[in-house]
Formats: structure tokens, C-alpha cells, sequence
């Protein structure tokens, strides 16, 4: 199960690759699909791998993505006690 | 590692201690300056725009002093070594960012030449009145280095040594001229590239990937990488971890806290740096840096003559503070006589240091001008009833 997830906000984003580039984990990748500006938003290629550490929104220059961790499956939470 | 020739103008000059300073930010490596130009510090500015293009190197003038003050840690962090320049007013605000730089572990070299203040106060005249502000002046627990020459010569001397001190500790470094050692012109020697020890940045050797920005090595320093060569990191001025991330609870902030200010600790013997005389036999010791340390030379001499044993312990750093070594001297001396340009600022640190051991008088001076040196002997006469 994913740490975390990310949500785009397509329509800010202007394709700098940022996110792109500096998740440690490669979640992200430039979609070929165009927002309405004609820019490449980024969507999610390896969902299984986020953690969730919003580096990507920690990065963004366009405040167009946003990181935050899933709550633990109730067998997760068991195994963590 | 020795300085590039291509900063340093080898020879006999003769150069106020503005033109000093530039020389030694040149002769350091410093190829990248932001300011805005103030009163007395301009002079500073105005050589490195005028040297800089036949170097290579940029120096952007720019709207403020805060624009200035973080234009020089992007160009740190983009591979450069760079400095700013101010006065009073702008040091207030360069101090956010002076806090910055001590957080994300920038080197880099902020120039202080101090006039009268508060607020506008005296721009062409001299002061010294800001040296617990560098100390103190950005908000939350760090420790920063503070150097005071007072001499054009020393001017350019302590400056490399301030880009030294900043690339080995990754600390900014505080250079608190004054108005009079800044205008003062004296012989000033350059010596060849091949004689100045310039300290290099201390760059990763870990490849992109397993890079941690803030792993601290032995000496608690961590070691950086630029921007643009694959290591992807993150930099913050919030509490962050070894990998640079945000980490927002109280063991990180005590971990990273701490850290800061023990680095400096750890290295205070390697940064302090004293000008000692006849502390031997001393009775009275007179403490003072900058241009006050020239005026009460004088006092000195004139109190040796009358018979006094007094001694000389000059600040060349005056932060760190010099604790252990007062605290050694207060037990077999009378009292430390402390002038400077402000109402009693470093006296208050020799007086903690001393802690009740020997009095600690202060001979105090609001600026505008130097001390006259009878001030100095009469406070040493009184010292020694």
C-alpha cells in the first residue's frame, strides 16, 4: 500500500518538471495530455511508491501540486504496535 | 589551497580600508556581491563594481538590502563565493537573512561598516555600536563569527580570513568595520596569490542519490553540493533533517538547534584570534577591537610612562567571545578597562567573563567620533586606586 498520495492541480501548472525531477522517489512523470495554456502537467506513473513527503509541493513554483500522507490501513496500524 | 591570481593586486597600495576590504574579498574568491550602496560602505561596492568585470564575477546592485542579503545565498548555493556590504540601517535588515544563511549553513561574508545609531543616525561617522547585534540580531539560538580590523591592512587580511572562516564552518561571517578604519588610508600589502591560504568550498564527494545535505562530518559541518549537479536537494529555512526535509518536532529542533551553535564552540579555539601585550605583569588590562583599539594604544603607552602595568588584549574576533581567556586573566588582574564606540556593549560580556573576579569598567562613547586617549588613561588610573 502507498505512504501517500499527490493532488494536481492542473490548470497552475506551467510543465517546469520540478516535481518531476526531485521526488526521491519517481512517482511523477510530464503527461502527454495539454491544460488549457498548452503546458505538460505532471501525473502520477509509480502511485505505489509516494511517501507522501510533499517535496513536490515543497518545490512547486505554482503551488499546482500537493503531497499529504494516507491514514495507516487498520492492519498497518496493528503492525506498527 | 592558495587564492587565484586573477583576484589578487600584489604590491605596495595605498588604500582606505573600504578598497582594503574589496581586495580581500577578490583575493578570498569572491566573485559574486550583492548590495545597496550606503554610507560608509559604499566605497567597498564601488571598487568591486569597477575590479570585478576584468576578473570575472557579477555585482548586482539591487533594490534593498534584503533583496541583497538573500541574492547572495542563492549565489552561494549556485556555487560562488559572495558577499554583501551595509551600514547600520541595512544590518537591521540583512538580519532576517543573516539568520537564514546560519540555518541552511551558508558561507558567506557580511561587511558592517558601523556608524552612529540607532535608525539613520550618523551616516558618515563612526560608531561601534552594533556588535551585540551581530551577536543577537536574527531571531531563535545560533552562533555566528565576528571579526573587527583596525587597519586598512587588516581590512584586507581578515577578510579572506572571514570567506575562510565561513567555507570551514559554513557560518556567515560577520566583518564589523567601522566608519574610521573604513575611510582611513594607510600602506596596505598584497601579498602574491601564491602566499594567501584561501579555505575551499567543502564540496561532497557522495554521488546524487545517497547525498544527505545536512549529515554533519566529525567537526559537526556538514558538506554541500551546487545546484544544477544532480544531487536534488532541498533547502530550508525551516527545522529540517539530515536529507533537508521539514521536521517539525522538538528532538529535530534540538538535534539541529544545538548543532549550530556547537560547531562553533567545538572551533572556538581555532577562530579566536587575540592581540596580546604585556599581559604578563598586568594590573589593568585594557579590552578593546576596531578602531578604539588604536586610540587606546595610545592610552596605554601614556599610562606606561606614568608607571601603570597595564596590558593590551585586543579582539580581533570578537565573536566568539574570548570567555575562557578573560576568565584566566581576571583572577590575577585588578580590573579590565573596556572602551568602545557605544554605551557599554563587549563590557557586559568581559564583566559575564570575569564573573566577579576583577571590575570590569566601561569607557563609554556614543560615536560621532574616536575616544580621546586621556579618556582611556583616566579610566586606567582609576582602575589601578
Amino acid at each position: 500500500m502507498p505512504k501517500g498520495s499527490v493532488s494536481i492541480l492542473v490548470e497552475r501548472c506551467k510543465g517546469c518538471g520540478f516535481c518531476v525531477e526531485f521526488c526521491p522517489t519517481k512517482v511523477l512523470e510530464l503527461s502527454s495530455a495539454f491544460n488549457s495554456k498548452g503546458y505538460h502537467p505532471p501525473h502520477v506513473v509509480n502511485p505505489e511508491k509516494c511517501s507522501g513527503c510533499d517535496l513536490c509541493g515543497m518545490y512547486c513554483p505554482d503551488f499546482a501540486i500537493f503531497g499529504y500522507k494516507l491514514p495507516a490501513t487498520d492492519k498497518e496500524a496493528q503492525n506498527a504496535r | 589551497m592558495h587564492a587565484d591570481p586573477a583576484g589578487v593586486l600584489t604590491g605596495a597600495h595605498f588604500l582606505d580600508g573600504d578598497q582594503a576590504c574589496t581586495e580581500g574579498c577578490l583575493a578570498a574568491g569572491a566573485r559574486f556581491a550583492a548590495g545597496y550602496p550606503i554610507t560608509p560602505s559604499t566605497e567597498i561596492v564601488e571598487r568591486f563594481a569597477a575590479r570585478i568585470p576584468t576578473v570575472g564575477g557579477v555585482f548586482i546592485q539591487m533594490e534593498d538590502e534584503l533583496a541583497s542579503s538573500i541574492a547572495i545565498l542563492g549565489a552561494v548555493w549556485a556555487g560562488a563565493k559572495a558577499f554583501t556590504v551595509t551600514s547600520g540601517p541595512g544590518f537591521s535588515l540583512m538580519m532576517e537573512h543573516i539568520g537564514l544563511a546560519a540555518m541552511t549553513e551558508t558561507p558567506c561574508v557580511f561587511v558592517n561598516v558601523q556608524r552612529g545609531g540607532p535608525s539613520t543616525g550618523l551616516p558618515t561617522l563612526p560608531a561601534q555600536a552594533d556588535m551585540m547585534q551581530a551577536r543577537w540580531g536574527s531571531h531563535g539560538d545560533y552562533s555566528v563569527i565576528a571579526i573587527s580590523p583596525s587597519s586598512p591592512q587588516e581590512c584586507f587580511d581578515l577578510t579572506i580570513k572571514a570567506f575562510n572562516y565561513s567555507e570551514q564552518y559554513r557560518v556567515p561571517v560577520l566583518v564589523m568595520m567601522d566608519e574610521c578604519v573604513g575611510h582611513m588610508t594607510e600602506k596596505v600589502i598584497i601579498p602574491e596569490a601564491g602566499q594567501i591560504e584561501v579555505t575551499p568550498r567543502r564540496h561532497t564527494k557522495a554521488p546524487p542519490g545517497e547525498y544527505k545535505p545536512f549529515l554533519p562530518c566529525e567537526d559537526l559541518v556538514p558538506e554541500m553540493a551546487h545546484a544544477g549537479e544532480g544531487h536534488g536537494f532541498h533547502i530550508t529555512g525551516l527545522t529540517h533533517d539530515e536529507r533537508g526535509y521539514p521536521a517539525m518536532n522538538p528532538q529535530a529542533h534540538d538535534k539541529l538547534v544545538r548543532r549550530l551553535r556547537d560547531k562553533i564552540a567545538l572551533a572556538q579555539d581555532r577562530i579566536v584570534i587575540l592581540d596580546e601585550d604585556g599581559l604578563e605583569d598586568a594590573e589593568v588590562v585594557v579590552v578593546s577591537y576596531g578602531i578604539t583599539a588604536r586610540v587606546a594604544e595610545r592610552a596605554i603607552q601614556m599610562a606606561r610612562r606614568g608607571g601603570i602595568r597595564v596590558g593590551r588584549l585586543r579582539l580581533v574576533t570578537v565573536w566568539p567571545f574570548p570567555e575562557e581567556r578573560i576568565r584566566a586573566l581576571a583572577s590575577r588582574v585588578k580590573a579590565f578597562v573596556v572602551p568602545e564606540l557605544n554605551l557599554g556593549q563587549i563590557v557586559l560580556e568581559v564583566d559575564r567573563s570575569a564573573a566577579g573576579q576583577a571590575k570590569a569598567i566601561s569607557v563609554p562613547h556614543a560615536g560621532g567620533s574616536v575616544h580621546r586617549p586621556e579618556q582611556i588613561l583616566h579610566a586606567i588610573e582609576e582602575a589601578i586606586r
